[in-house]
Order: C-alpha cells, then sequence, then structure tokens
C-alpha cells in the first residue's frame, strides 16, 4: 500500500503519495524526518522557475536543521523525474540524500538514473503530488534572489507549517 | 557547414565567473571533451565581461585557455549575450572563435537553422529593451571601455547588486519570454522554420506558429544540486538535448 503525507505550507496544503514498493528506503527514510517533526518549520530555500522546488534542510534564515545518516540512492527504481513527482536531494556525492527533497516541476529527464556513476546516478524519486499541484505551482513562482550565499531563495519565506503521515 | 561535420553543440547561458567552480569544470570538460565538430556558444557563456583587456589574468584567462585548447581540435563560434556583450574581436581572436552577429543563420545537414541569445525578442520587457540599446551603442561601449579597468569591474558588481535589489522591489517579474510573432517574423525573414535561443532560462520546444518550432537552451548552473546543464546537439537526425561530455567518448 501507498504511504501518504501531508504536506501544509504558506501557500497551500500538499498531499504526497509515497511509493514504498519502488523506494523503501527513502520512503521510510522520508516518514522517519516527518514523523519526528523535522520538516516543521523548515522552508522551501531553492525555487527554480521551469526546474524544481527544493526545501526540508533549513530553517527561516538559512540555519540547517541537523540531519540522520545519508541514504542510499534508489534512481535506478525505474521512476522518473517527470512533473510533480518528488525526489530526494543531495550532494554531488551519489549516496548521500539525508532530509531534503524536491518536487520536480517540468519533466527532467537529465535528474533521471543513468549509470552507476558520479555522473550518472541520477536522483532518486519515490512519490508524487497528488493533490496540491496548483500550491507546487504557486511556490514555483514565487519572487526570488539571492540571500546571503544561497541563489534562487524565495525573497519571502516558503514555510513547510507541519508535514504530517496520513492514515 | 563543411561537409565533414557530423554534429554541431549548441549551449548559452553559463553565467561562468570565479565564484561558479562546479559549472567552469563541467565546461570545461565538455569543451575538452565533446566528439561535436563545432561548438556554437550563444550569448551569456560569462556572467559579465567589462573589456576583452580583462582576459590576461585570473578567471577570465583560465576560459581563454579552455577555448584555446578546444579550438585546436574542433571549430568554436561565439554570439554575445546580455552580460557579456562587451567580448569584442581581440577576445574571439585569441581564442580562436568565429563572431556570430545576433541573428545568424546556420545551413547545416540541408537545413536552415537561426541562431539568437533570445534577448533582443523578448519585446514585453520594455525596461530592458531601453537599456540594452543604450548599452549596444558604440558612445556607451567606448564611453565605458575608456575607464580604467579596476572602474569597470566595480560598475558591472553595482549593476549586478542593483539588478538583484531591483528583484525585491518590483511586483513578480516572471523571465520575460519570447515575443512570439516577432520571432516567427525573424524566421520567415530568415527563411528558416527553426529557431534556436537561450536567455530565459527555460529550456524547451514548442512550436510558435505552424510551422515554426524554437528551442530554447538550458542554462547551466552546478553550484547546487540538482543542478542543470545540457546541451543541444544537431547532427544529420536533427536536434536531441545530450549530457555534457565529461571524458573522450570511445
Amino acid at each position: 500500500m501507498a504511504k501518504h503525507v501531508l504536506l501544509q505550507t504558506n501557500h497551500g496544503d500538499m498531499k504526497l503519495e509515497l511509493d514504498d514498493a519502488l523506494a523503501p528506503a527513502s520512503v521510510r527514510n522520508f516518514l522517519s524526518y516527518v514523523n519526528n517533526g523535522h520538516y516543521d518549520g523548515t522552508v522551501f530555500h531553492r525555487v527554480i522557475k521551469g526546474f524544481m522546488i527544493q526545501g526540508g534542510g533549513f530553517e527561516p534564515g538559512m540555519k540547517q536543521r541537523p540531519t540522520d545518516a545519508p541514504i542510499n540512492n534508489e534512481a535506478a527504481n525505474g521512476l522518473k523525474n517527470n512533473r510533480y513527482t518528488v525526489a530526494m536531494a543531495r550532494t554531488q556525492v551519489p549516496h548521500s540524500a539525508t532530509a531534503q527533497f524536491f518536487i520536480n516541476t517540468t519533466d527532467n529527464d537529465f535528474l533521471n538514473f543513468k549509470a552507476e556513476s558520479v555522473q550518472g546516478w541520477g536522483y532518486a524519486v519515490f512519490g508524487k503530488v497528488v493533490d496540491g499541484t496548483d500550491v507546487v505551482d504557486g511556490i514555483e513562482s514565487v519572487k526570488t534572489g539571492r540571500r546571503g550565499s544561497h541563489d534562487d531563495a524565495p525573497l519571502d519565506d516558503v514555510l513547510i507549517v507541519k508535514a504530517t503521515e496520513m492514515a | 557547414m563543411p561537409p565533414t561535420w557530423k554534429s554541431i553543440d549548441f549551449i548559452s547561458d553559463l553565467h561562468l565567473a570565479h565564484d561558479t567552480p562546479r559549472t567552469y569544470s563541467a565546461w570545461a570538460k565538455h569543451m575538452a571533451h565533446t566528439p561535436a565538430d563545432a561548438v556554437f556558444i550563444l550569448g551569456d557563456l560569462f556572467e559579465a565581461w567589462v573589456g576583452d583587456d580583462s582576459r590576461s589574468t585570473g578567471f577570465e584567462n583560465q576560459c581563454v585557455g579552455v577555448l584555446v585548447r578546444a579550438a585546436k581540435h574542433r571549430s568554436l563560434a561565439f554570439m554575445v549575450g546580455n552580460r557579456d556583450f562587451l567580448v569584442g574581436a581581440d577576445m574571439l581572436d585569441e581564442c580562436g572563435a568565429t563572431a556570430l552577429p545576433d541573428p545568424t543563420v546556420v545551413l547545416a545537414f540541408g537545413r536552415r537553422w537561426l541562431l539568437s541569445h533570445g534577448d533582443a525578442l523578448c519585446l514585453a520587457d520594455v525596461d530592458y529593451q531601453s537599456y540594452r540599446a543604450e548599452v549596444r551603442s558604440a558612445a556607451w561601449r567606448e564611453r565605458f571601455l575608456s575607464m580604467p579597468l579596476a572602474q569597470r569591474r566595480t560598475i558591472a558588481r553595482q549593476l549586478r547588486d542593483a539588478s538583484e535589489a531591483r528583484k525585491h522591489q518590483l511586483p513578480l517579474h516572471e523571465w520575460a519570454d519570447v515575443d512570439a510573432d516577432e520571432a516567427v517574423r525573424w524566421m520567415q525573414a530568415a527563411d528558416a522554420p527553426v529557431l534556436i535561443h537561450g536567455h530565459t532560462h527555460r529550456p524547451g520546444t514548442n512550436e510558435l506558429a505552424p510551422g515554426f518550432v524554437r528551442y530554447v537552451l538550458s542554462d547551466w548552473d552546478l553550484e547546487e544540486s540538482p543542478g542543470r546543464a545540457q546541451v543541444l546537439r544537431l547532427d544529420a537526425d536533427g536536434l536531441t538535448r545530450v549530457t555534457p561530455s565529461t571524458a573522450a567518448a570511445r
């Protein structure tokens, strides 16, 4: 059975459907952060129109929240980085994903798994937005600019008020 | 296009600067290892360019090195963009790159392709168009380039800071897209059914009018992850988006 998470933001609510069959480690990891309240009060700190919206790592003021250990990259699961899918963010290192995630706002083929190499690993899709895609569209369109050392940061905080696992 | 050519790469909007090391590295690798016979750079390779005399030191000089080495193995063509419009003949000569006017028509693989950076087509951005008219004038260029290099660098920084500050004040400003009717007029005048441009940072392909298609080049930004960097490759089969080369293909 798929899992569901409600993301309540200051731009509206989104319902995420998580594919725990094809991305078990990513879903387990994401739910762990949801259930211990990690995402509550974090922001979408990186928003690029026509690309993706990224969040779950920083509080307002760009203060980074501590995370748990990184997880394996499950991008080879066949799920594509298509519009409104949810994927794990990470550094350049393939297996470095912790808490941050992003929502694709277009079909980003170039983010899909190609090979088990640094260049080819891609980004692991583990779910999709099934309700509230208009909220994603709204967040995608906020004014952004440079805030401190962060480019593409919303000028007014886009806040995840609460993330809850739904029954 | 020389008959021996098998493919041409189109890139734009890398906005390279000393503080974009990851994007610079990906570009340097692609320039060294792409299998294409030519690389056409369609504007905003550089985040800023204050004059060709800046090319002899620092980050700019590193970029010259990349281009000079690439030019040994493939043809290079360079169109200026709205950030690096002061790239001139001295720079292109040293790099071994051919200057491309904006727009340019290319005859390749039996078809005509219209190339443009794209900023001149964003007619809805009225403020930008009047700014563009001013800074592309010979008088402005001469006045600016006559200032000492250090002063030009300062002014460029100030312009960049002012541009950032404006984002806070103006109502929501979407990247203005090209004016579709004007773009189609350009394509009709050039007898080229395909337009390739950058500038908007909104990669995609769509039909502007029946029979007139435009391809928007991806910008490159790899400083954060996920980042974005794509090459548009033209060969006998048409246009495909490919990942930048990282090593010599076997």
